[in-house]
């Protein structure tokens, strides 16, 4: 517990100390109502700093390059250096970044042709930043940022920047907006090797069109080898950590997308348990941690990805502070529960997913159970049952222990994903069309 | 062909919309000028008549209570649609930011007819009024209140009926304390309208009308002075003037429209189905119960229209008992509805049945109904008539007017269309079609039809009969046929003990249960269709909606040919069509009458007995399916099988052969019934040979009774429809119902021609068909091959998958993928190849007939679903004509152009050089025809082998015969139209180069468009390659007809650019050497190309469209729907609406019906926008194919259609082209556009000086 509490600590000193002297290159308008807007926001934000058992913890983290801790000290030391140094010698990682005007940024973001919203408030990004972890400049994952937000004309991407700021030490921005590469392309020869620019959409890995791969649309294996990451057991510690806002349009979609992946382990999974730090709809949040029990909102999606992954809630923010492209209006979807945030959600792949009865290779088989377990709630489970295989039910349910009539919409993942092993050890359901059905309902596996 | 004269809709449209919109924001006096440019006509229309038939319609839309009542209801239900529009006024935010464009576009809009000087004065003119229109806004205000709120009433009747709805409650109290409420309406109004006038204008709203305008002196002023301006805009004046009439004329029929559409209201359509479901299964208790149950709820009575009290009443006559029928007129009275012919009918009936029915009560009905505007004649011409009902109203007549006859009308009126005019009166040069048959022989086939529909079912021998029963098979067999008893057993048990479960829960109030319709039939007869609906579900299962469908179509179907003989009309229907069919056999007399006038005469000389037109109505989408998923609930549940059935190692259980599950697309999940893996194994090793059908899926062995009205015709007994809808959308029949009688013959007279079309079986080529067939099939002859040649579905065991790696895995799972699509889609292709060859081999020695019926832009089909001319290569090759004619002097000319035709070779040669092509390969031709299989086969190469095939035999055949010109040929030769959408608009158009491009101006050689636009495709293509661009260099030498055909031939049907990227890929796809990486690219850049060198060649053609999307969007933007009229008095309405979900619940699953068709939904603009002109394309070619119809059917010839593809014998090729062209020049010379023009103006537009007095008012 010592170590944490001494973090909490230096991040609060960071906080305190590093700012001022991170202001003189800060614009006049930005800078004051930055640590204002910060301090009000952190009221709404759950405290993540105390983290969650599955958060991993990077204790050996020692980069080759140099000194972690002072890295972000130097940084902000050459902040000062910088203003009066000539500005023409490539700027190191320690050089504090200039996040540009506020109003410009908007209006940037606003010009923007695709509809998107945008992080532009810099106490966002500072928040997005410390959220994504207090040991950043320990971390040795990499730091995918997806659909990166306002890297317009000349402008930068806040959180870009917050987060080079912060120290991290190994960017990668995913950008998908051709006409944004330049200016990024050149804050990225301006840095050594801290930041990547790759033009390519995150949302867009491993399409399952049949049409010529091309840029933004990318296949991850690609994506993955040029950035010299290998793949990685299931185990190792979290290698990449992406974070991003999802599209709204596709928001549902992509989790659905995500989840298929995560459980054939392929996409960006083949490389490892990959944390997402992303933000999403509060509806969809509601949806994606709905119990058991909750007939109207516990579905199959919500139970996989709770099966899947431990979910936290790092921070709910209004709908408001974020920017969106002004051509289109961006309404707010409509829900019958509540909507009035985007939630900063972090999903981290459970260490123990995967077992010897449950692999990747059976992995669909478990997905297709649950989807038809929950798409009637109300339904009995041994009724699912006995139909997969008859006269099974009653034994199943006897040897998880659970009452006869137990509905369908009661049952934990967790439970399901017992259940599925017993299932799977069952030499009554190898006979079962159950396992038919799986290769058959492809239409959401196309992704290699 | 003015185009500005067009283009007027358009701008009169955008004007009603934006009247519209300133109606809500009157204090926004910006637009007032624009109101006052109108100020003449408003002072023409201040006159009676609109007014009068408005308040008409209003009162119309609320029950009627008592006077003094009624009043009161009137104001407050005023207040309430005053009251939500000025809610919406204030909350119409986007209103507000869009008022400086509305200024803006309403200035363009007052310079149409003027100057732009003069609109800019118009404008400013406008502006300097503002602060006088200013001192009325408050009133004003209210005013604009007001007249939204009549507006609504008249156009907006669902927006009010909503608001009816939603406020009973509140109006029901209003009702009851009327004092207390009169002060508060008072108070409210207050707010809105000074009080002064306020009371005034509700009050004169309720009474007269007239002098309104001098009551508001600020209005009178500002007329005056707009006065000198309106001079200026004479044009405008004129055609505002016409708007005018037109809705003068118009507004009547506004009210009829309303009161139809609430009469096939959801609710009264299904409590009808379910009072006549009642009725017919005995239960009138029931019947009674819930008529009365819904009588006795007020906000249910509303729902209640005089049919469905009518119903009860028939049933009442039927038994005799007068004081029921008395208690029911008193019901009716209290619900505020009218007596209609039929409810007099019933009572006159019950009247007839009571002996010694005095004739005093009799006497007392006839006044009554010539009180009520009704008269004894109209009674026999409009009611229908079941069993004896019509001889039992007769009977109760005669006891009191002994002499009465019904008169029988037997005057026919003429379509009014200048198209047809010479066909309908110069009937002396026609020599209408004979059939090649004896009277009695064509007796003989109707009953044989008859009772085939009778049964309606019948079970036929497949092809694959031929094969030899192995024993497997025959044990099988065996095995299934015990099953199948088994199930049947079980079925019948369960529906039975359900049936009775549902009859002793008392249904809850005004739920409606399904139990009626479960008594219709015997308990076995449901479970006959369910077994059969099991032999014909794919192994890969069927979505629960559709397999709920059509059970619940079948048990449908099969209700309506009960209900025609329960009715006793089988009799009468033999004896009309023995007599009728006198006027088709060949050794009858001559008759100079259309079959469809002989029919109704006919039918009205024998008018005694029922009425053969069925009164039954087509029960609900939702009934059908709920009934549907009840049958699908029993046959999951009931039918099982042990599981060592085929596996006696397997333990023994007792498994459902059906499960219920589901399968997610997308993001939807979609309940799905799959047959247990047992059941399709048994099946496929069974290999049945017999296959059931519903009888209309079978040509029909007798000539189709003649379409005499939008309602009868085609089959004998099953129900059909002239023209085919979604299910449950029924705008196209209120359409047809409100049409002209007369308006409507051409186009009935066209179908029964199409339809008395004999056909026979091409016998030889059937053989080698079914030979190929059984054997192996053959993908490049379109001959599925059966599921034995099927890829292997491999199933791998977990520990194999795990030696893999995930790319590996990923490729195996792509193939399982492939496989199991592969499979699936073979499945379907080869059941359907079975089908239809079973059906031809059924027929293999008839003669046979498809009746005709047309989709709603009126392109015709024939109804046999499976089996018929206008499917593939396949199907067209074994159908000839059952007549034969000689060949003549130029058939045999006319067969081997048909040949080369079918080949695709040649496209650009003219006739004489297809010909002479045809005589340099006549070897070739005559090998084919001789070893069709074994030969040099080189009639598989063509585009169409099948039919191809079957020319060379014909050909072989002709040239073989001692005279090839008195050779009696039944083979039909096709001319097709060169891009017959493309020709349409290049003839409306008048569009030169497009019209030289699609062959309407006589040429050397024949054009093909395809090949000019891949031409020009080819040439943009260079330039773009020279500039470097890389994807015009890959497709050097790509560029062909065939891989543009397809996109410029959908075009003009609307294929967006995505659309024609897809068809391009595909092309490209099929090209072997074509480097695959590219397709995407390259199909992107062609479509772009393809659209912009169309867009080059075909500039009216751009024109039109634009104008038809235009006016489509303004239309449906105005909230209507997209209605028009063919030339040949064909109403057209597009029935796309924005989408309803509507939940079904069962006990299986709960279904959501997607229903795209709600005529009460608002329209929906993207569809009506983009479908509007491929639609109005369609509607033209279906003129003409009609037009070329009747004409060729006077001129004696054979004539049947695939849409712009008409076919007749080789003799009368030429007769048949003559007429075609003679048709097209006749079609295009009328004013098309612009008669399209004046029906849309007069249609959407003449609302506008509605919504103008409403305003002033």
């Amino acid at each position: 517990m010592s170590t944490q509490a001494s973090k909490l600590f230096v991040v609060a000193v960071r906080s305190a100390c590093c700012h001022p002297r991170a202001r003189p290159t800060l614009k006049q308008s930005a800078s004051p109502c930055s640590p204002r807007v910060l301090l009000q926001r952190r009221t709404f934000s759950l405290d993540s700093l105390s983290s969650g058992p599955g958060r991993p913890q990077p204790q050996q983290a020692r980069t080759d390059r140099a000194s972690p801790s002072s890295a972000l000290t130097h940084r902000n030391l050459s902040a000062v250096a910088v203003s009066v140094q000539d500005q023409s010698r490539p700027l190191g990682r320690y050089d504090f970044l200039d996040l540009g005007e506020v109003e410009e940024n908007t209006q940037r973001a606003q010009l923007c042709r695709t509809i998107k919203r945008f992080i532009i408030d810099p106490a966002l990004a500072k928040l997005v930043t410390h959220h994504l972890g207090p040991d950043l400049e320990d971390s040795k994952a990499v730091i995918f940022e997806c659909n990166p937000e306002c890297v317009c004309v000349s402008g930068p991407g806040v959180l870009t920047r917050t987060l080079l700021n912060s120290g991290a030490q190994r960017v990668v921005t995913l950008e998908g907006e051709k006409s944004f590469l330049p200016d990024l392309q050149a804050l990225e020869c301006l840095l050594d090797g801290q930041l990547e620019v790759v033009h390519c959409d995150f949302f867009k890995l491993d399409p399952m069109g049949r049409g010529s791969m091309r840029p933004p649309a990318m296949y991850t294996d690609k994506l993955f080898t040029d950035l010299g990451i290998s793949e990685a057991n299931w185990t190792d510690e979290v290698p990449v950590k992406v974070v991003g806002i999802f599209p709204q349009r596709i928001e549902r979609s992509q989790l659905w997308k995500l989840l298929y992946v995560l459980f054939d382990r392929l996409s960006i999974y083949r490389y490892g348990r990959v944390e997402l730090n992303m933000f999403i709809s509060e509806k969809e949040y509601l949806k994606l941690m709905a119990k058991p029990g909750d007939m109207l909102n516990y579905r199959a999606f919500g139970a996989l990805w709770q099966m899947a992954c431990h979910i936290e809630l790092l921070h709910k923010e209004p709908w408001a502070s974020f920017v969106t492209s002004s051509k289109y209006k961006l309404a707010i979807p409509k829900s019958r529960l509540p909507n009035d945030n985007l939630c900063l959600v972090r999903m981290t792949p459970r260490k123990d997913l995967f077992s010897a009865s449950l692999t990747p290779s059976n992995a669909a088989t478990l997905v297709m159970m649950v989807k038809q377990c929950l798409a009637k709630r109300k339904a009995r489970l041994v009724d699912r049952l006995n139909m997969w295989s008859p006269d099974s039910g009653p034994k199943l349910l006897k040897e998880m222990g659970m009452q006869e009539d137990v509905l369908t919409g009661h049952v934990y993942p967790e439970e399901y994903k017992q259940l599925f092993e017993l299932v799977d050890k069952s030499q009554e359901f190898t006979q079962s069309w159950l396992y038919e059905e799986v290769l058959e309902n492809t239409q959401k596996e196309g992704w290699i | 062909m003015s185009l500005l004269r067009l283009c007027a809709l358009p701008k009169c449209l955008s004007g009603l919309i934006l009247l519209e919109r300133s109606v809500r924001r009157v204090s926004n006096a910006g637009h007032c000028h624009y109101f006052l440019t109108l100020r003449n006509n408003v002072e023409r229309r201040i006159s009676d008549p609109p007014w009068t038939s408005q308040r008409r319609h209003f009162s119309a839309l609320i029950p009627k209570k008592e006077d003094g009542k009624k009043r009161v209801w009137e104001q407050s239900q005023l207040l309430d649609v005053l009251e939500a529009r000025i809610q919406q006024l204030q909350s119409d935010i986007v209103l507000d930011v869009q008022h400086a464009k509305v200024q803006f576009v309403n200035a363009s809009k007052s310079g149409r007819g003027a100057s732009s000087g003069k609109s800019h004065k118009n404008v400013s003119g406008g502006r300097t009024e503002l602060p006088k229109v200013g001192q009325t806004i408050s009133k004003g205000g209210g005013q604009t209140g007001k007249g939204g709120g009549k507006d609504a009433s008249v156009y907006k009747s669902r927006w009010m009926e909503k608001l009816i709805q939603e406020k009973t409650t509140k109006t029901k109290k209003l009702n009851l304390k009327l004092g207390i409420e009169d002060k508060p309406v008072k108070s409210r109004k207050g707010k809105l309208i000074l009080p002064g006038t306020a009371q005034k204008n509700i009050l004169t709203k309720a009474g007269k009308k007239t002098g309104k305008a001098s009551k508001e002196p600020e209005l009178a002023e500002l007329e005056r002075k707009t006065e000198a301006k309106a001079q200026e805009l004479a044009e405008v004046e004129k055609l505002e003037w016409k708007l005018n009439q037109w809705a003068m004329s118009a507004s009547p029929e506004l009210v009829q429209d309303n009161s139809e559409a609430r009469m096939y209201e959801g609710v009264q359509l299904s409590v009808h189905c379910y009072l006549e479901a009642c009725v017919f299964c005995g239960d009138i208790d029931r019947a009674q119960r819930l008529l009365l149950t819904h009588h006795r709820m007020i906000s249910r009575r509303n729902l209640l229209n005089i049919g469905l009290y009518n119903v009860m009443m028939r049933v009442w006559a039927k038994k005799g008992s007068l004081n029921q029928i008395g208690r029911m007129f008193i019901l009716v009275e209290e619900a505020g509805l009218k007596p209609n012919l039929t409810s007099y009918c019933a009572a006159l009936e019950c009247m007839g049945r009571t002996p010694n029915c005095s004739p005093k009560v009799i006497n007392r009905v006839l006044r009554q109904m010539k009180e009520d505007g009704l008269c004894v004649e109209e009674l026999f011409r409009l009611c229908v008539f079941r069993q004896d009902e019509r001889d039992m109203v007769l009977r109760a007549i005669h006891t009191v007017e002994p002499d009465f006859q019904p008169s029988i009308n037997t005057v026919l009126h003429t379509c009014s269309s200048p198209l047809v005019k010479d066909f309908y009166t110069e009937r002396a040069d026609a020599k209408y079609p004979k059939l090649a048959f004896s009277l009695e022989e064509l007796r003989e086939r109707f009953s044989r039809q008859l009772s085939m529909e009778q049964a309606s079912t019948i079970t036929i021998h497949s092809v694959e009969a031929m094969k030899p029963v192995t024993p497997h098979m025959a044990k099988m067999r065996a095995l299934l046929a015990e099953q199948r008893m088994v199930w049947h057993k079980a079925l019948v048990g369960a529906l039975r003990e359900s049936n009775m479960i549902l009859a002793s829960i008392t249904p809850k109030a005004v739920r409606l249960s399904l139990y009626p319709y479960l008594c219709l039939m015997d308990q076995k007869d449901y479970v006959d269709i369910m077994i059969q609906s099991l032999s014909n579900l794919p192994p890969s299962g069927e979505s629960l909606h559709i397999l709920a469908k059509e059970l619940g179509n079948r048990v449908h179907n099969k209700f309506c040919i009960r209900m025609k003989s329960h009715n006793q009309m089988v009799d009468k229907l033999s004896h009309i069509y023995n007599e009728y069919a006198e006027l088709l056999a060949k050794d009858s007399q001559d008759f100079d009458v259309l079959p469809r006038e002989r029919w109704w005469k006919l039918e009205a000389e024998h008018s005694s007995g029922p009425s053969l037109l069925g009164d039954n109505t087509q029960w609900p989408h939702t009934v059908v399916v709920e009934l549907g998923t009840y049958l699908v609930d029993l046959m999951v549940k009931h039918m099982k099988v042990n599981s060592d059935i085929l596996n006696p190692a397997n333990d023994r259980k007792f498994i459902p052969v059906l499960y219920h599950m589901y399968t997610f697309r997308s993001n939807k999940q979609v309940g799905f019934i799959k047959p247990h893996p047992i059941l399709t194994q048994m099946q496929q090793d069974a290999m049945e040979t017999t296959l059931t059908f519903d009888s209309y899926v079978m040509p029909m062995l007798c000539p189709p009774v003649p379409w005499t009205s939008a309602k009868f015709g085609a089959y004998l007994l099953t129900p059909t429809k002239m023209m085919r809808t979604v299910v449950g959308a029924n705008q196209h029949e209120i359409l047809l119902e409100k049409c002209q009688d007369a308006d409507l013959h051409a186009v009935l007279d066209s179908l029964n021609q199409l339809g008395n079309a004999a056909w026979r079986i091409n016998q030889p080529l059937l053989d080698i068909i079914i030979s190929v067939f059984n054997d192996k099939g053959n993908e490049k002859l379109d001959i599925p091959p059966p599921n034995s040649e099927a890829p292997k579905i491999l199933r791998y065991s977990q520990q194999d998958l795990a030696t893999y790696s995930s790319a590996e895995k990923a490729h195996l799972k792509r193939e399982l993928v492939k496989a199991k699509k592969k499979c699936s889609e073979m499945h379907s292709l080869r059941m359907d190849a079975l089908y239809k060859l079973s059906i031809a081999n059924h027929m293999r020695d008839e003669v046979f007939w498809f009746p005709h019926n047309m989709d709603f832009r009126g392109r015709t089909y024939p109804c046999p679903p499976y089996f018929n001319h206008l499917g593939s290569d396949v199907t067209r090759a074994i159908l000839v004509f059952a007549e034969g004619k000689p060949l003549g002097p130029g058939g045999l000319k006319w067969l081997k152009i048909h040949l080369v035709n079918l080949t695709g070779l040649k496209k650009r040669s003219s006739l004489a050089g297809r010909l002479e092509y045809a005589n340099t390969i006549m070897d070739d031709i005559l090998d084919s025809a001789d070893n069709p299989l074994n030969g040099k086969k080189w009639w598989q190469n063509a585009d169409e082998p099948w039919q191809a095939l079957a020319c060379c035999m014909e050909i072989a055949n002709a040239v073989r015969s001692p005279d090839p010109t008195h050779f009696i040929s039944h083979f039909p030769v096709h001319q097709d139209g060169s891009c017959n959408g493309l020709q349409h608009y290049a003839a409306l158009g008048r569009d030169v180069i497009g019209a030289t491009s699609v062959n309407l101006i006589p040429c050397e050689v024949p054009q093909d468009v395809y090949s000019g636009v891949a031409q020009q495709v080819e040439e943009f293509r260079a330039r773009d390659s020279e500039k470097g661009l890389k994807i015009a260099q890959v497709l050097e030498g790509f560029i062909s007809r065939k891989v543009v055909k397809q996109t410029v031939m959908t075009v003009v049907y609307g294929v967006t650019r995505y659309g024609g990227r897809l068809q391009i890929e595909k092309r490209l796809k099929e090209v072997d050497d074509f480097p695959k990486e590219y397709v995407w690219d390259a199909s992107h850049y062609l479509v772009q190309q393809v659209f912009s060198s169309l867009k080059e060649m075909f500039t009216g053609t751009r024109e039109i469209q634009d104008w038809l999307t235009e006016s489509a969007r303004l239309i449906a933007k105005s909230g209507n729907t997209v209605e028009w009229v063919t030339p040949l008095g064909l109403p057209i309405i597009q029935p796309y609406h924005r989408t309803r979900t509507q939940m079904l619940k069962g006990t299986i699953q709960d279904l959501s019906l997607q229903i795209t068709h709600d005529s009460k939904q608002k329209p929906d603009t993207v569809k009506q926008k983009n479908a509007f002109p491929p639609n109005f394309i369609h509607s033209l070619d279906s003129t003409h194919m009609m037009l070329t119809a009747l004409y060729c059917y006077s001129a004696g010839l054979t004539f049947v259609s695939v849409h712009d593809c008409f076919w007749t014998h080789a003799l009368t090729v030429d007769t048949m082209n003559k007429v075609c062209r003679e048709q097209f020049v006749a079609l295009h010379s009328q004013p098309i556009l612009q008669e399209l023009s004046n029906f849309l103006l007069q249609k959407y537009c003449s609302g506008l000086s509605h919504v103008c007095i409403k305003q002033r008012l």
